[in-house]
């Protein structure tokens, strides 16, 4: 009822959180984590969720006394005009760049695991021209499909999950501490970045239709993902084992390629468009996200229209290096290990700033006034 | 030379009043005159103004009072005023009164007796089926109702047909269908407004709130757009939908066609708005949502489990309409591995001799399928069934037994087209239809791929759409405060609450439990 144009309410909020933070764990990224923390990723991953917590927090809190602002108005108000504009430039470039990996390691899951035949370029440009189209509409509908999907999207990976669980051997997950406590701490340390959709988050707080609702459906949504990131990477372990899991580049589509139902015995395409709409929807809102920061660090009102320059951008930039085969996997390691600790320094460096400044005091004179 | 020639052209042109008098303009200036208090001035005008005696059924019977014996005329049009009730409670009384100094009001025995004293009012008056009453002396006419359309009686529905409940539909007089409605909502807040939208043909809509209910920004939104119609002639409801809603090129209807009065009825009660037409034999409901297309009046009239039963079904069919045939073609084309292995080598056996790729086979029984549709729907009534026989067995049958088309299709084509007709409401059912060749043409070049993709695009289409500012996946999404009537409905004593989309002044339309 409360609702004004333009603005998302909690649902959506959570539902987009949801499936952009989510889908991760069908993507590379528990490969990258196996690689080097092996059958013992999950703990990595856990590790991960539980220290995001603060930055996540840090972040909310810091919007807790800005609530008109976004993250680059906030950046601006808390860093100075120029150093704001300069983190914010950092942040459209570390966005962008993980729009174009993501987006190309999304179509090459496509091409490499379901459509051989069919060439690159045509894939990765639905993929683009669909994603373009979702932004077009903006968030408040990005958040609606999202909501819409979410419980059809998330039964079917909870199909596919409890099927692998049963057909999985659970024995294959010990020995459990894996290469060594230190190896598992480190693989999470340089991982962190796994959560840093979050911070771009604070891009859209502004939109979400109150702060508490900003506030407990970014917190919500965090608990669930995080605990939605940490049982398949279990479950893929107890399907594959140790040593071929850490070849496997995709291991949730080898493990809808692996398992059966009933007289059904290759059931990937049942969970395929599913897949896809939660990736049609994680690219949508991703592509708005940088959309809409380059909108404000260029100072363009009208941001939707620069929409088809980004695709065409984020096509050209994603093609390149598809052309060294095996580039984009070790370019996103390397993206993921130098995130990382930007994303947890900067939340704290933001809140450090606002203290220094005393925000909070005044926002808590405003409030007795 | 030339100038001089034009302008006596032009005098001889005003010099003939019958040609220039045509013009809309020129009408309106003649209805602009007063009543003169001489009745054959007024005659003249009004065998001017009614071409008599070129027009054939208006009538004027000219009379003497009999007390005063002063001149009198009744103008009516005997097509569409009652004969009956002016001979009997006019043309008699005047004749046989006796009192010298009676007025009109005092001799005619009809339900009322308005006096007028310009022509235009008159004029409106005659339109609509009144009769009047001209007065040697008097500047002022009198007019009194007698209209009698002809029409329908009030009939079974046809489109929306139901098994339990309410059996009648509207009617093409817009009268009976707000008696019907009025029969349903007793209760004077109920307000049936009317306003002229055309400009020649005078066409009238009623516009139906519920006051102290419907938002009033709605209703003036409404009333706006009506207004701002610039239009010689809206004959009918279906016209007139395609003038006010949102986007006029869109595959999705955003106003609700409903030939139910009851359904009509508890959309009001909801705090929507009704509009109604005479020459409509339905009324349009707005704001709409998607959900109200999917809905009929029956899942409410059915008990709890039974109705939700129907929309799962419905759910499903429509989903098998959208989606089968496209599935069949890119299973078959992009994904054999999904199908079974027995199944494919069935598959592959009846295609052995068909010389087409799927793609192009469903497209022509597709194709074929609709033909025999449109088909059915012009056909004159006796031969229709003989259509239905010829089209589906006999063509389907030649089409396998010629190896054409493998019978796998035809089971495909056959499921998609009968799954179509569990959706009512026509437009629904016509987007549902064309969606389908989206589908298939979007299955043909990237297989589920290019169905998600199409799938997704049309559901950002959809959240985006609006009806009267009224999103059309409300109140599923964007959340709004409802009875949540959606997918499934809730059991009655729980749905205690308006739609919040509408924002309806009273938004709680049932104490708690009900019905403790």
């Amino acid at each position: 009822m409360k609702q004004s144009e333009g603005k998302i309410g909690i649902r959506e909020l959570m539902a987009i959180i949801m499936l952009s933070v989510g889908t991760k764990l069908t993507d590379d990224t528990p490969s990258i984590l196996y690689s080097t923390a092996k059958n013992s990723a999950w703990m990595s991953m856990l590790l991960i969720g539980i220290v995001s917590i603060i930055p996540v927090f840090f972040l909310v809190k810091v919007f807790s006394v800005h609530k008109d602002k976004n993250l680059h108005q906030l950046n601006i108000h808390l860093f100075g005009k120029f150093v704001g504009n300069m983190v914010s430039f950092g942040l459209l470039l570390f966005g962008f760049t993980a729009l174009v990996l993501d987006s190309a390691t999304y179509a090459d899951i496509i091409s490499t695991m379901y459509f051989t035949k069919t060439p690159f370029l045509p894939i990765y440009l639905i993929l683009l021209i669909v994603c373009g189209y979702g932004a077009k509409r903006g968030i408040e509908h990005i958040g609606s499909t999202a909501w819409l999907t979410i419980f059809y999207l998330k039964i079917t990976l909870f199909i596919a999950l409890l099927i692998s669980f049963l057909q999985g051997e659970f024995k294959m997950i010990y020995p459990l501490w894996g290469p060594g406590i230190g190896e598992i701490v480190k693989t999470a340390g340089r991982n962190i970045s796994v959560f840093a959709d979050f911070y771009y988050l604070g891009l859209i707080a502004p939109l979400v239709s109150s702060y508490k609702s900003f506030k407990k459906g970014t917190l919500l949504a965090y608990l669930i993902v995080a605990i939605e990131l940490v049982i398949p990477l279990i479950i893929f372990v107890m399907i594959f084992d140790f040593t071929s899991i850490e070849i496997m580049q995709y291991p949730f589509h080898e493990m809808i390629l692996y398992i059966s139902l009933g007289f059904l015995t290759n059931v990937e395409t049942i969970f395929l468009p599913f897949w896809l709409i939660a990736s049609f929807i994680r690219f949508s809102f991703y592509l708005y996200l940088v959309v809409l920061l380059f909108g404000g660090v260029f100072k363009i009102k009208e941001f939707e229209f620069l929409i088809p320059v980004i695709v065409v951008l984020v096509l050209f930039s994603g093609l390149a290096p598809k052309y060294g085969e095996f580039t984009i996997p070790h370019l996103r390691e390397f993206f993921l290990t130098t995130l990382s600790p930007i994303f947890f320094g900067l939340p704290c460096l933001m809140l450090f700033i606002a203290k220094v400044r005393g925000d909070f005091k005044h926002e808590a004179a405003k409030e007795s006034h | 030379m030339f100038k001089l020639l034009k302008k006596i052209a032009g005098r001889k042109k005003r010099l003939k009043p019958d040609q220039s008098k045509n013009t809309l303009t020129e009408q309106n200036h003649q209805k602009e005159q007063f009543i003169s208090a001489q009745i054959e001035e007024n005659l003249d005008l009004m065998n001017e103004i009614y071409q008599i005696p070129h027009n054939g059924d208006v009538k004027i019977r000219e009379l003497k009072l009999g007390g005063s014996g002063r001149k009198a005329a009744i103008l009516f049009i005997s097509s569409i005023a009652d004969v009956r009730t002016v001979e009997d409670s006019a043309i008699k009384p005047l004749l046989a009164n006796t009192r010298e100094n009676a007025g009109i009001d005092e001799i005619i025995a009809t339900q009322n007796v308005t006096a007028f004293s310009n022509i235009k009012s008159l004029v409106e008056n005659i339109n609509l089926g009144n009769a009047v009453i001209f007065l040697d002396g008097s500047t002022k006419a009198f007019t009194f109702d007698c209209a009698n359309f002809q029409g329908r009686s009030v009939e079974k529905a046809e489109s929306e047909v139901l098994i339990k409940g309410s059996k009648e539909a509207l009617t093409e007089k817009v009268i009976v269908n707000l008696s019907l409605i009025r029969k349903r909502i007793k209760n004077e807040n109920l307000i049936a407004e009317s306003m002229t939208i055309s400009k020649r043909s005078h066409n009238v809509v009623y516009i139906l709130y519920i006051r102290n209910l419907a938002d009033e920004k709605l209703i003036a939104n409404v009333k706006k757009r009506l207004a701002s119609l610039n239009v010689d002639a809206i004959q009918n409801l279906s016209l007139l939908e395609q003038y006010i809603e949102d986007r006029r090129l869109s595959l999705f209807p955003s106003l609700l066609y409903t030939e139910r009065p009851d359904r009509a009825t508890s959309f009001l009660e909801d705090g929507h708005i009704v509009l109604l037409m005479d020459n409509s034999p339905d009324s349009i409901v707005l704001p709409a949502t998607f959900w109200s297309f999917f809905h009929t009046a029956e899942e409410h009239y059915l008990r709890f489990i039974f109705g939700n039963f129907v929309r799962v079904i419905r759910m499903v069919a429509m989903f098998i309409t959208i989606f089968i045939s496209a599935i069949y073609i890119s299973v078959t084309t992009f994904h054999t591995e999904m199908i079974p292995a027995d199944l494919l080598l069935a598959i592959a056996g009846t295609r052995e001799k068909v010389p087409f790729p799927i793609f192009f086979e469903i497209l022509l029984m597709e194709a074929a399928f609709e033909l025999i549709r449109e088909a059915g729907l012009r056909v004159p009534n006796p031969m229709g069934p003989t259509i239905g026989i010829v089209g589906a067995l006999i063509l389907g049958q030649a089409a396998v037994e010629a190896n054409i088309i493998s019978p796998i299709v035809i089971i495909v084509v056959a499921l998609s087209g009968l799954t179509s007709f569990t959706v009512s409401d026509i437009s629904l059912n016509f987007a549902l239809r064309i969606i389908r060749f989206l589908f298939i043409l979007s299955a043909g070049v990237f297989g589920i791929y290019g169905m998600t993709a199409l799938f997704i695009m049309g559901l950002f289409y959809l959240v985006s759409l609006k009806s009267f500012g009224v999103p059309y996946l409300a109140p599923m999404s964007p959340h709004y405060v409802s009875s949540g009537d959606t997918i499934f409905r809730r059991v009655l004593t729980h749905e205690n609450f308006r739609p919040g989309y509408l924002k309806p002044v009273d938004i709680k339309k049932k104490g708690d439990g009900a019905a403790k």
